[in-house]
């Protein structure tokens, strides 16, 4: 225990841990701490213990899919660091390994210093590939997002609202159409997720006749997305709809209607 | 935690599916409902987890302590950030978080143990310690912030934090 512990530096640890602490307190408490007195380490821990259970005290929440995705994407492929080392690692160990070899007296030494190296590349590596995923995945989604800001933000983009049906009368959902370069964007809210074998199929009327614009399903918020390029008749479109189908789609809806605008 | 440290995929992913919920419902609670920002953290703190596991130490925390501490430091980070920009401009409102998740399995009893253990000690807490505590913990208030914010004097709210804090002990660990 450290000379300058007291019940008041004691009194100060729960502050502290909160992150309460501030002003004249947080330097003495810090200087104490710093000065390694063991039993203040000690009921620092067991302080942040209680705060872990009260932090594990609020609601869970389930992440999104697409957080999921993004997070366990990270350890998807993960392989032994060497094995996706990228080709300046190689010389780098190349390099090393001729010095492990130099010289006798320094050998011992030099091996020491190999192995520290060789740690730090392969961590390095790892971060590089851990990075380089997100890196892909935000592009893909940067991507996503112009194409989506592209249509919406057309001057003469029509938008079109749907509206639940039947079995669903609390979805939604909208359509933007660019008439110029005849993209169009669908979101569906609150909808239900289908079983395996159902997929959501999107239509629109043109002339009288149902077109399939494409089959999405939807996440655990009930929130689907879907990009239709090359819509035809685009002027003739008269209603937009979409149908519970068998999954992979079908020619001609079949199926019950569930949005409709 | 020692498999995730080696690189096991499968480690980690048992890892997340089992402490990403709590994490993400106090990302949410401190971050006040903006789900998109919270998930956004939750990525920033598994990533860490990631690259960092060898530097867990078992004897300090549990990896659920571990998480949650790295959780909540990176969220007040990201509110006090938030607050400085809004000071500065206004914020456009984003939208809600995930979904209420139901716990399932023997951890919802755990959980609901849990809840019930802390419901409990924070009911012991006068509502004035308590808010001080929540202030601190949070929203990331210090001592003199949150006297400026109840207009009550320092002495007062360190006297209710560290009151607060050891009646919270005692019934934490009754």
């Amino acid at each position: 225990m450290d000379a300058s512990h007291s019940t008041r530096i004691e009194e100060l640890l729960p502050a502290y841990a909160l992150g309460a602490l501030d002003g004249e307190d947080l330097r003495e408490l810090e200087e104490h701490l710093g000065a390694g007195c063991a039993e203040c380490g000690r009921q620092l821990d067991l302080w942040n213990r209680d705060l872990e259970t009260l932090a594990a005290s609020v609601p869970p929440l389930a992440p999104s899919e697409m957080a999921r995705a993004r997070i366990l994407r990270l350890a998807a492929g993960a392989a032994p660091a060497s094995a996706r080392a990228p080709r300046w690692t190689f010389f780098a160990a190349a390099a090393l390994l001729l010095l492990g070899v130099w010289g006798a007296a320094g050998q011992l030494r030099t091996r020491g210093e190999v192995r520290r190296l060789t740690a730090e590349r392969n961590r390095m590596a790892r971060q590089v590939d851990a990075l380089g995923r997100e890196v892909n995945l935000a592009r893909a989604e940067a991507r996503q997002a112009a194409q989506a800001l592209q249509i919406l933000a057309a001057p003469s983009v029509r938008s079109v609202v749907l509206a639940g049906l039947g079995p669903t009368p609390g979805a939604a959902g909208h359509t933007y159409v660019n008439p110029q370069t005849r993209d169009a964007l669908f979101y569906g809210f609150n909808l239900p997720r289908l079983a395996a074998d159902k997929t959501y199929q999107l239509w629109f009327i043109a002339g009288g006749k149902p077109v399939s614009a494409g089959i999405f399903s939807v996440d655990e918020r009930g929130t689907g997305r879907l990009r239709v390029e090359n819509v035809v008749e685009v002027e003739d479109i008269q209603v937009w709809a979409v149908t519970v189908e068998p999954q992979g789609g079908v020619p001609q809806p079949t199926g019950e209607m569930v949005l409709k605008g | 935690m020692s498999r995730v440290a080696t690189r096991d995929g499968v480690a980690f992913t048992r890892l997340f599916e089992v402490h990403a919920p709590v994490a993400l419902g106090l990302l949410s609670r401190i971050l006040a409902g903006s789900g998109g920002e919270a998930e956004e953290v939750l990525q920033e703190v598994f990533l860490q987890v990631w690259m960092q596991a060898d530097r867990y130490d078992a004897g300090r925390c549990s990896p659920r302590g571990w998480i949650l501490m790295m959780a909540r430091s990176r969220a007040l980070d990201r509110l006090r950030r938030r607050n400085a920009a809004r000071r500065r401009e206004e914020i456009v409102g984003e939208e809600t978080g995930g979904e209420a998740l139901p716990p399932i399995g023997t951890e919802r009893l755990e959980r609901r143990e849990r809840q019930r253990q802390v419901d409990s000690a924070l009911g012991l807490l006068s509502p004035d310690q308590r808010r001080c505590i929540e202030l601190a913990f949070f929203e990331g208030l210090t001592h003199t912030q949150i006297a400026a914010r109840l207009e009550a004097p320092l002495g007062t709210v360190k006297s209710r934090i560290l009151m607060g804090m050891s009646k919270l002990r005692q019934a934490l660990s009754a």
